[in-house]
């Protein structure tokens, strides 16, 4: 097995891990929580496609870095509406929030 | 060395294996941050094991530093049941749905590593941090640029958003 391959693995690992935490988890906090593993294998991932093929690395290191900033932009406008959702509804479970008036 | 290499890339991957488990599967969600934060320093591990030491750093500043801090804040802000607890309990047939929808993408991109290997090299590459930063002005510029402005305005609008008006104003 070739080294690419094994970080490529790790980062399926947290892909898998991610998808099941966000069908699995009742809470949007617990949601967030698993998107953010997905980001980071997607993360590993691009990093060691520059690194270790004949890709450029340059260009992995700045789309791994494109990839952190929207991460970090994601995570802000969700705890937003998170603290929204909180406010309106009392609480975060995902499967209660059924109701779709402005 | 190489069998050095080796271990150390079995730690970082048990490391993040834990951490996601803790993550998905702990009930308290305080908990489940702390496992997500054990799997960013096993991925900043990883990076620093791919000879991207600027990016382990970044992970550890912008995910184990401003990220994980923010989640914190929602689960502080927003006042879950005692302790952030999730309810327990779920039928088969949900735990089903969950393992055969995690694993159906992944699994399919797991074959077409396993019979479409890629070219690797054995040793990474060192990136000059002076190239990576001409990347960023150069060619990259605009981008650069647009994700500026996409977080200035996802700032501005969570502040809008959770913004509250005091009262008698």
């Amino acid at each position: 097995m070739t080294a690419l391959s094994m970080f490529q693995l790790v980062s399926l690992l947290l892909l898998a891990l991610g998808l099941f935490g966000v069908i699995w988890r009742r809470s949007l906090v617990g949601m967030l929580i698993s998107v953010e593993l997905m980001l980071n294998g997607a993360g590993l991932s691009i990093v060691a496609s520059g690194q270790l093929t004949e890709a450029s690395g340059t260009v992995g290191h700045a789309a791994a870095l494109f990839v952190m900033g929207l991460a970090a932009a994601e995570a802000a406008l969700v705890l937003a509406i998170i603290i929204v959702v909180a406010k309106r509804y009392g609480h975060i479970e995902s499967a209660r929030l059924r109701t779709l008036r402005g | 060395m190489e069998i050095l290499a080796y271990v150390a890339f079995g730690v970082y991957a048990l490391i993040i294996l834990l951490g996601g488990l803790i993550a998905v599967f702990s009930r308290n969600l305080v908990r489940a941050l702390v496992g997500l934060v054990l799997t960013l320093f096993g991925v900043a591990g990883c990076y620093l094991l791919m000879a991207a030491p600027f990016m382990a750093l970044m992970q550890i500043l912008i995910y184990v530093a401003a990220v994980s801090i923010m989640i914190f804040f929602a689960i502080m802000l927003t006042k879950p049941p005692v302790g952030g607890e999730e309810q327990p309990g779920r039928p088969w047939w949900v735990v089903a749905g969950c393992i055969v929808a995690a694993l159906a993408p992944t699994m399919l991109i797991a074959r077409v590593l396993r019979f479409q290997p890629l070219a690797s090299h054995e040793q990474p590459k060192e990136i000059a941090l002076m190239d990576l930063g001409q990347t960023f002005i150069e060619p990259y510029f605009l981008a650069f640029e647009l994700i500026s402005v996409v977080l200035t305005v996802a700032m501005a609008g969570a502040v809008l958003l959770a913004f509250e008006r005091r009262q008698g104003q």
